[in-house]
């Protein structure tokens, strides 16, 4: 049997039948999770912001259209309330950044990897917190989400062309931050 | 080939983001310039190890509390879509009229025309207006039993007040006429008498007034009714005025402003 594409399932929730929304969550709630965790790096925050997307996502139904990706929409959706989360967030991302590092590395997630592998990770955070948020927001979407081009263009409602000049800027910047703080 | 423009390529290489002939060009560059191989290498490495910063999973109370949410928002729309039938009947109804304008039209003008005729069906019945009549009619019986004892009230002013319902009277009953007439010749004050000598020119095509006019003026003996008296005289072209001014003239101690003219007044009217 053939899985229902999101965009028909989402159109069917937009036509009343709010439980089909679950397995929208379902499958999708853990990149969601994932995408909001890197850029808040608050974990409680970022399940909470999950279920804020989601809630949108009902409340907001009759926006949906079904000419773009269901995908796109939701990060556009995930976009908006880190918006209106807003400073608050970026200034606990700042403070949190030196603070929660240790422990989070020292975790139970890296218990087998070895201490340099550790060190690398710790500094590399700490160069993607000193980008500009735009610049993290872009390299996370891309790395951690796994999303092509054309659909980050979508998502932040810019051109193709301009995605891959951000994504090369914002890159080669990691790099540089990186390598400069690694020696 | 230009190498800064190359490295701009890394990224997009690395994520696989190329045309076929864009990547063909790049590899071949790569295999040129030693500078640009450890710009990539570098970068890859970068990308490669941001791929394991950890992050942690997804927490399992996750689906339980969305399920929580969509049964709590399911509830909120149950609540206000309870009247929604009648709601969806009225926007079919107004969707249904705004989007006919021709529709509107027609109802307003057969409204235009359901007035017109529930209007005058409305006037042709005689009910309303036999009421409308005995209730005028009261109304005028009252107003004249009204004039009629303020002409007696010892103040001047409400004298004149009842003076001047008289004109709201339009057809003066014999009453009415002879009420005036004692005033006119019977009270004190001037000014009373002006205004009811006023008020009774209105009923002027009446005989009974002219020869109540015409008797009252050797009875005047304030200067400003004989004058009044005489102007109305002219007006009225009454020819039996002649004798009683003749006799006024007789009066020794008459006006001599008066004397010219009640004389011009004769000469007018003859």
């Amino acid at each position: 049997m053939n899985p229902l594409t999101d965009n028909a399932i989402m159109l069917k929730v937009k036509n009343g039948d709010l439980d089909k929304l679950g397995l929208l969550f379902e499958r999708h709630h853990r990149s969601l999770f994932g995408f909001l965790f890197h850029m808040t790096g608050q974990r409680e925050l970022s399940e909470d912001m999950a279920q804020n997307v989601f809630y949108r996502i009902l409340k907001y139904k009759h926006a949906f259209r079904g000419d773009g990706e269901f995908k796109t929409w939701m990060y556009h959706l995930a976009r908006n309330v880190i918006n209106d989360n807003g400073r608050a967030v970026k200034r606990t991302v700042k403070h949190q950044e030196v603070t929660n590092l240790a422990e989070e590395i020292a975790g139970s997630y890296l218990a087998d990897e070895s201490i340099q592998k550790k060190q690398e990770l710790a500094l590399l955070k700490n160069a993607m917190n000193n980008l500009q948020p735009e610049s993290r927001e872009i390299l996370i979407l891309s790395k951690f989400q796994e999303l092509k081009y054309h659909e980050i263009a979508a998502i932040m409602d810019i051109t193709e062309g301009a995605v891959k000049v951000r994504v090369h800027r914002a890159l080669h910047q990691l790099k540089n931050v990186y390598l400069q703080i690694a020696n | 080939m230009n190498c800064e423009n190359d490295k701009a390529f890394i990224s997009s290489w690395i994520n696989n983001e190329m045309t076929a002939a864009e990547r063909t060009a790049f590899e071949q560059h790569l295999l040129t310039c030693t500078e640009c191989r450890q710009e990539l290498e570098a970068t890859q490495q970068v990308w490669k190890l941001m791929g394991e910063i950890p992050a942690p999973a997804a927490s399992a109370d996750m689906p339980v509390q969305f399920q929580g949410m969509l049964e709590q928002y399911k509830e909120s729309q149950t609540v206000t879509t309870k009247p929604n039938p009648l709601r969806v009947l009225v926007d079919k109804l107004r969707q249904l009229w705004l989007l006919q304008p021709g529709m509107q039209l027609a109802y307003t003008i057969v409204l235009i025309v359901i007035g017109i005729g529930a209007g005058s069906l409305l006037n042709t019945q005689g009910g309303n207006k036999q009421e409308i009549a005995a209730l005028s009619s009261q109304v005028h019986e009252m107003k004249e039993m009204m004039m009629l004892s303020l002409l007696e009230n010892p103040s001047a002013s409400e004298r004149i007040r009842g003076v001047s319902y008289s004109s709201e009277i339009k057809t003066a009953n014999k009453e009415v006429i002879e009420a005036l007439l004692s005033t006119l010749n019977n009270d004190q004050n001037v000014n009373v008498r002006l205004i009811t000598l006023e008020a009774l020119t209105q009923y002027a095509g009446e005989p009974s007034v002219r020869e109540g006019l015409v008797k009252s003026i050797v009875q005047q003996e304030s200067p400003l009714v004989q004058s009044a008296l005489a102007d109305i005289m002219l007006k009225l072209q009454e020819k039996r005025s002649v004798q009683s001014f003749k006799k006024l003239l007789q009066q020794k101690d008459l006006n001599n402003a008066i004397r010219n003219k009640i004389e011009q007044t004769i000469s007018g009217l003859i």
